[in-house]
């Protein structure tokens, strides 16, 4: 196996409302032979609000965060779609602008830090196919996961703009739809399965887009006959799983669709008990994966 | 693969009850675009298929529609790469999203003119032109600020895939806002508070979800998303106080005093007092799941080395006054990952996309 060790960045949510999404990560990369090294300084990420506020600060911060993970000589390993993509766009924009990099570099020598530009940012998901290696993987699952249709959720800055992610295609990706195959489960196409929870408009528009956009979401998995939903973003997670009631009231249809994380599906199949991997802190209780596994 | 099917939607109100689509069989030639295949198919096969066209190079925006569930110009990709991408026998063409269709891959336009109405996309100036006769100026820096979103075509590929747009059509959406922002931020033009105005109302900058497809929809480079940021921007140092940019202040606060943002106290800092009445029984639910940091209503957690943030924060606001941040466009818009190539081979292997 190669060497699989990566600077942990966690974001404000595993710390935060997902406390599962923390645990399960955890887990199962130690299981998988991953070292993660936490970066306990590191700051949020600024999630698109400071930047559109103060885009040199945001930048500055940001650099400081990717600095943390240099001076460990290590890539910086995200579990959130967000971090992902603020933290792809500084490192594009720094790279990309000597300019700007030495402006940044000017700031974050008066803490002793400097930004280089020696780490990738990568993602859980990223590092499950290229890092740990799907072949691997799949010799590791102790209990597959056969009964399952599994709805892939990508979210939105995982795969857009390519620009700055550019993993894989994003009009036809294929990462989670491989990650399930491995698992032995079945993935469901569905509608919504490139489309957005709506987190990121929450606070100006709840009514007029966000729980539209999560009752959408919520339907087009369960229209496609899935058992649940699987993302590699706790802010999707959050979104479609703690608000998918407040969605439901506005539709007026219950729909109870079940939300993973992403490395609690891997968990499950390495044969984690689903209290191990925080199943039972979901707002929509995911009981028949529950009962399966207990 | 010698042939391949091109499926296409066709509807002729005044005499279909319900749309249907078509497969046409036709020859994988070298460097045919969507537009020479449905040209093939229509020449050959049935004259009667209608759609939208005019310069065949990328330049018009007529031809925009869903190829494969994705909105682009039909002129401007070929059958064999889809084919490729896709690992297909099969390319589907729909009319562009969130409009009405009127015959076939035509769709009814008014919509989106109507919206353009409202941001006024026509230039304002702000003074009487120049006495010398000569045109109005402005300087490179100036112009580079809308050099990219003057290049639109109208072709609203971006229109067609919005998340906003698909669940609420009152959204004025990222062709009309990054117009918007072509005018507003013209160093020449004189209407940016009436621009601003109008893409306010109601908050409407501010649904946007930030989802990127537009951004990743355009085939012109004009980068609607980023557009409608820098427009956000401008209404804050004009002083408009909307959530948004209450939201902003609350995650630099956070970054500031413990390195986090507080989710548990979002809502009461966002929505003041009544707004964390309001949200008082989803916050019960979360604690029964045992997701609430009790430790966070009282400051809670904070990161390590936080005094590098302070110090860094007070020097970055001197800092930004000499620098000016350049667009991504002109700073080369494909990122160069070096990982993946070293890493690919795994991906390709199992079947993934190149
Ligand atoms: S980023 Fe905003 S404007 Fe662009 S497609 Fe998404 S919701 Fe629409
Ligand atoms: S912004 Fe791009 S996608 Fe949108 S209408 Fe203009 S050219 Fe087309
Ligand atoms: S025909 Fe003009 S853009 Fe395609």
């Amino acid at each position: 196996m190669a060497d699989l060790k990566y600077a942990f960045y966690t974001g404000c949510s595993a710390k935060g409302v997902a406390p599962e999404l923390y645990e399960s990560t955890k887990l199962v990369a130690e299981k998988l032979g991953m070292e993660l090294i936490e970066l306990d300084a590191a700051s949020c990420c600024g999630a698109g609000a400071v930047q559109e506020k103060d885009e040199f600060l945001a930048l500055t911060i940001n650099a400081r965060n990717l600095a943390l993970a240099e001076e460990l000589g290590l890539d910086l390993l995200t579990i959130c779609n967000t971090c992902t993509v603020m933290l792809r766009e500084t490192k594009f924009k720094l790279d990309n602008d000597p300019e700007l990099k030495a402006a940044v570099n000017d700031v974050l020598k008066e803490v002793g830090l400097e930004y280089k530009g020696t780490s990738e940012v990568t993602h859980f998901l990223w590092e499950i196919i290229d890092g740990v290696g799907l072949d691997t993987l799949r010799s590791m699952v102790i209990r597959p996961l056969r009964e399952f249709n599994i709805a892939p959720f990508y979210g939105c800055h995982i795969i857009r703009p390519p620009y700055l992610i550019g993993y894989e295609d994003p009009d036809n990706p294929k990462s989670i739809e491989m990650i399930i195959e491995a698992l032995g489960g079945n993935p469901t196409d569905h509608e919504a399965r490139l489309a957005c929870c709506g987190f990121h408009s929450f606070w100006s528009a709840e009514e007029k887009v966000t729980l539209r956009l999560t009752a959408n979401d919520a339907e087009s998995a369960k229209e496609a006959q899935a058992d649940f939903m699987v993302t590699p973003c706790p802010l999707c997670h959050t979104q479609l799983d703690a608000m998918q009631e407040e969605a439901e009231e506005r539709i007026g249809t219950h729909i109870g669709m079940p939300i993973l994380h992403l490395p609690q599906l891997i968990g499950l199949a390495l044969g984690f008990k689903p209290h191990e991997l925080g199943l039972q802190k979901h707002v929509v209780t995911p009981e028949k994966v529950i009962k399966a596994f207990s | 693969m010698e042939t391949f099917k091109l499926k296409v939607f066709r509807y002729d109100p005044t005499k279909d009850s319900q749309p249907y689509y078509q497969t046409y069989e036709l020859p994988v030639e070298k460097g045919m675009t969507v537009l020479a295949a449905l040209f093939k198919a229509k020449e050959e096969q049935d004259p009667s298929i209608s759609f939208r066209y005019n310069c065949r190079a990328a330049i018009c925006g007529s031809c925009a529609m869903r190829i494969n569930g994705h909105a682009t110009l039909a002129c401007k990709v070929q059958v064999t790469h889809l084919l490729e991408k896709y690992n297909t026998d099969t390319i589907t063409v729909d009319p562009i999203g969130n409009v009405k269709p009127l015959k076939d891959l035509i769709y009814d336009m008014d919509w989106l003119i109507d919206k353009l109405k409202k941001v006024k996309p026509w230039f304002i100036p702000k003074e009487a032109p120049p006495k010398d006769g000569k045109e109005y100026r402005q300087s490179p820096e100036d112009h580079n600020k809308i050099d990219f979103a003057s290049d639109c075509i109208l072709c609203a590929s971006c229109m067609s895939d919005c998340n906003a747009l698909k669940v609420n059509k009152d959204f004025l959406g990222p062709m009309v806002h990054s117009k918007a922002y072509r005018f507003a931020a013209d160093t020449r033009d004189g209407a940016k508070r009436e621009r601003l105005e109008a893409v306010l109302e109601d908050v409407n900058l501010e649904w946007c979800v930030r989802c990127w497809e537009c951004t990743t929809r355009c085939p012109k480079e004009v980068q609607p998303y980023e557009n409608i940021i820098r427009l956000r921007i401008m209404a804050a140092e004009e002083g408009y106080k909307t959530p948004g940019e209450i939201h902003a202040e609350i995650f630099e606060q956070d970054i500031l005093n413990r390195g986090l943002l507080n989710e548990m106290l979002l809502p009461m800092r966002q929505e003041g007092i009544f707004g964390a009445i309001k949200r008082a029984p989803f916050g019960i639910k979360m604690m029964f799941k045992g997701k609430v940091n009790y430790a966070d209503f009282f400051g809670g957690h904070k990161v390590k080395r936080l005094e590098e943030i302070k110090v860094i924060y007070e020097k970055a606001q001197e800092k930004k006054k000499e620098i000016h941040i350049k667009l991504p466009q002109i700073m080369g818009v494909i990122y160069e990952d070096k990982r993946k190539t070293a890493k690919r081979a795994n991906f390709a292997e199992t079947g993934g996309n190149k």
